[in-house]
């Protein structure tokens, strides 16, 4: 037997009853939290004392209000919905060939008098050498890096941010229109120190970024709104933004005023235990948004520009999503409107998640049957040309598993 | 029963397209979702010169894919097209195919009532049949003896009525056509009277 679950039965209802016991302190540091959302004192002071403070945490930033929140605006009549998703097959080590494939799907959906849809999938074969190695441009220094592992999700979301940015170029005026992709604008991937300059310059600058201002530029001539949506966040933004409401110090100073004191002892432990998730979704009535805050990424206050990274919370009526949503579209009523209540569209008719977003995922889905079958292409192939198509012995004893 | 006015012409009377064929019968996908010709209507493929009868029966729209299944969706909307109005994505997601039985084929321009030498191909375009090659292939009723030995999902009964009513609505005489046709399942079912009266009441002769 590969696993006893006899074994670890006992330690799953150990984890599940210190949940349980949790659960009185979560709600009185909900409750705390709520509060403070409800009632934050002098906004202004509590700006500038975050601009000011200095934590170790992730807090977000006010550009408005703190605690409005809005109804969402009728639907436009006529629209249209954009969605990509991708998969991918990693390089596998123990295979003769070396290459990995990238499968997109993509989803437009145009709702109102001429309704109709256009879903598709298209694979992305990475095999050569150009494809497969990333490399520093002559005169600048680096090391090369392979695209394989996280670097080919990378490189899949900037895949995906690609394929959008193509259906948005082939809408027809007149309508408006929301992009959408699953998951953060965020590229956290890349804030890794282990990433070289030189491939953000590749993935971020000259990919996702480069697609995101080509979607920007299109409001030009029709309204083209682009959001991220994520189901089920974990994110505490807001949360810590509330600790620094709390902070009984005038400038904020983890290191300096707590550095010594532990979990639960600090002042600000009040509101800690909890998620965005569950403030908003004890203070958001069914359908209504957040206001909108901004990510204080590093990656993205430095490298984002115009495209910087602001996100609201939405009660879709299943959950609270967080939505997040470049500059310029934060900024733009217009844009904002159709972002809110286009989500809200797309979760009634997908029961509960965005269904632009759930077709664009079955187009690209890769499952393990799929994997096989594409490894099993490649050996016919490479057999056809009288290529070494053996595997490695790990790999072969692994599929024979004898006795 | 009247046959539809479009159907005449080759380019609209091709409907679907063969995903599965035997000798005896094959099933095919329509090229438009509900676009499915009537139960026990004359459909027919070519085979180079040639071109194999078949009835069709066992109509269904389903998902494309096995394991995602339809669920309903019209509970807010205030009439059936609307529910596809407001989900267009289901046009490309689900599918309706039918199964057909075979029963002749036409070689020599001639038509034969007896099945092919071979099972139509895999993809071959499936055409519905105008009434004059209906009127044409049914002069003969040896066609009848094929279809009482079909094995679908179908009862017989079913599927030789509709295809008798079918073929009937487009000859001149149509009360004649039943009739002689009746005659002629007299002959095939003189062993099983039950059956015959299944049908001969789904005739209204």
């Amino acid at each position: 037997m590969s696993l006893d679950l006899n074994r670890v039965a006992g330690s799953i209802a150990s984890m599940a009853s210190e949940l349980a016991l949790q659960g009185s302190r979560r709600a009185e540091a909900l409750n705390a939290a709520l509060s403070k959302y409800y009632d934050p004192g002098d906004l202004a002071s509590l700006k500038q004392r975050l601009a000011r403070a200095k934590t170790s945490w992730l807090v977000a930033e006010i550009p408005g209000s703190l605690n409005s929140r809005f109804d969402p605006p009728p639907p436009p009549a006529d629209y249209r919905v954009l969605a990509t998703d991708g998969s991918q097959i990693d390089i596998d080590r123990h295979h003769p060939a070396r290459c990995c494939l990238i499968n997109i799907g993509s989803v437009s959906m145009q709702y109102g008098q001429n309704p109709g849809s256009f879903l598709e999938s298209e694979p992305i074969l990475l095999s050569k050498t150009d494809e497969l190695i990333l490399k520093p441009e002559q005169g600048t220094t680096g090391r090369e890096v392979s695209i394989e592992g996280s670097l080919l999700g990378i490189k899949r979301t900037a895949e995906e941010f690609r394929f959008l940015a193509a259906l948005a170029g082939r809408l027809q005026p007149g309508f408006p229109a929301l992009a959408l992709v699953d998951g953060s604008l965020i590229m956290w991937g890349l804030t890794s120190k282990d990433i070289p300059d030189f491939v953000v310059d590749i993935m971020l600058d000259k990919g996702v970024l480069k697609y995101i201002t080509q979607i920007e530029k299109l409001n030009s001539s029709h309204p083209v709104a682009l959001a991220s949506y994520i189901s089920f966040p974990r994110s505490t933004d807001v949360i810590n933004l509330l600790r620094i409401a709390v902070c009984p110090y005038q400038i904020p100073d983890c290191d300096r005023f707590c550095a010594g004191a532990a979990n639960g002892e600090r002042p600000c432990d009040a509101v800690d235990g909890v998620n965005d998730r569950e403030l908003f979704w004890a203070c958001l009535t069914e359908q209504q948004r957040s206001d909108v805050f901004i990510s204080q990424s590093r990656i993205s206050k430095t490298r984002y520009g115009c495209n910087l990274v602001y996100f609201f919370y939405l009660k879709t009526g299943n959950e609270i999503a967080r939505v997040e949503i470049p500059e310029w579209v934060a900024l733009k009523p217009e844009l904002l409107a159709i972002t809110h209540s286009l989500i809200l569209e797309q979760c009634r008719k997908g029961h509960g998640y965005p269904v632009a977003l759930s077709e664009a995922h079955e187009m690209a889905v890769v499952s393990g049957a799929d994997r096989q079958n594409f490894f099993y292409l490649v050996d016919e192939y490479f057999t056809g040309y009288k290529l070494n198509t053996s595997a490695s012995a790990k790999s072969t004893s692994k599929k024979n598993r004898w006795i | 029963m009247a046959i539809r006015g479009d159907y005449m012409n080759e380019a609209s009377s091709r409907i679907a397209e063969v995903t599965q064929a035997s000798t005896a019968g094959f099933f095919a996908q329509c090229y438009e979702l509900f676009d499915l010709p009537p139960l026990g209507s004359m459909i027919k493929c070519r085979d180079g010169g040639n071109e194999i009868m078949a009835i069709t029966c066992n109509a269904r729209t389903s998902s494309l894919e096995p394991g995602r299944r339809p669920i309903a969706r019209g509970k807010n909307e205030l009439t059936e097209e609307d529910v596809f109005r407001s989900n267009p994505q289901l046009e490309q997601l689900l599918k309706s195919e039918f199964e057909a039985v075979v029963i002749g084929h036409s070689a020599n321009n001639q038509y034969h009532h007896y099945l092919p030498p071979r099972p139509v191909k895999l993809h071959s375009f499936v055409y519905v049949c105008s009434p004059d090659e209906i009127v044409e292939f049914s002069r003969s009723l040896e066609f009848l003896t094929l279809l009482a030995g079909a094995r679908t999902e179908l009862p017989s009964e079913e599927l030789i009525a509709a295809c008798i009513r079918f073929i009937g609505a487009c000859h001149v005489e149509p009360a004649a056509f039943t009739t002689l046709a009746g005659k002629k399942l007299a002959q095939i079912f003189t062993d099983d009277y039950q059956k015959l009266r299944t049908i001969l009441l789904r005739l209204k002769l």
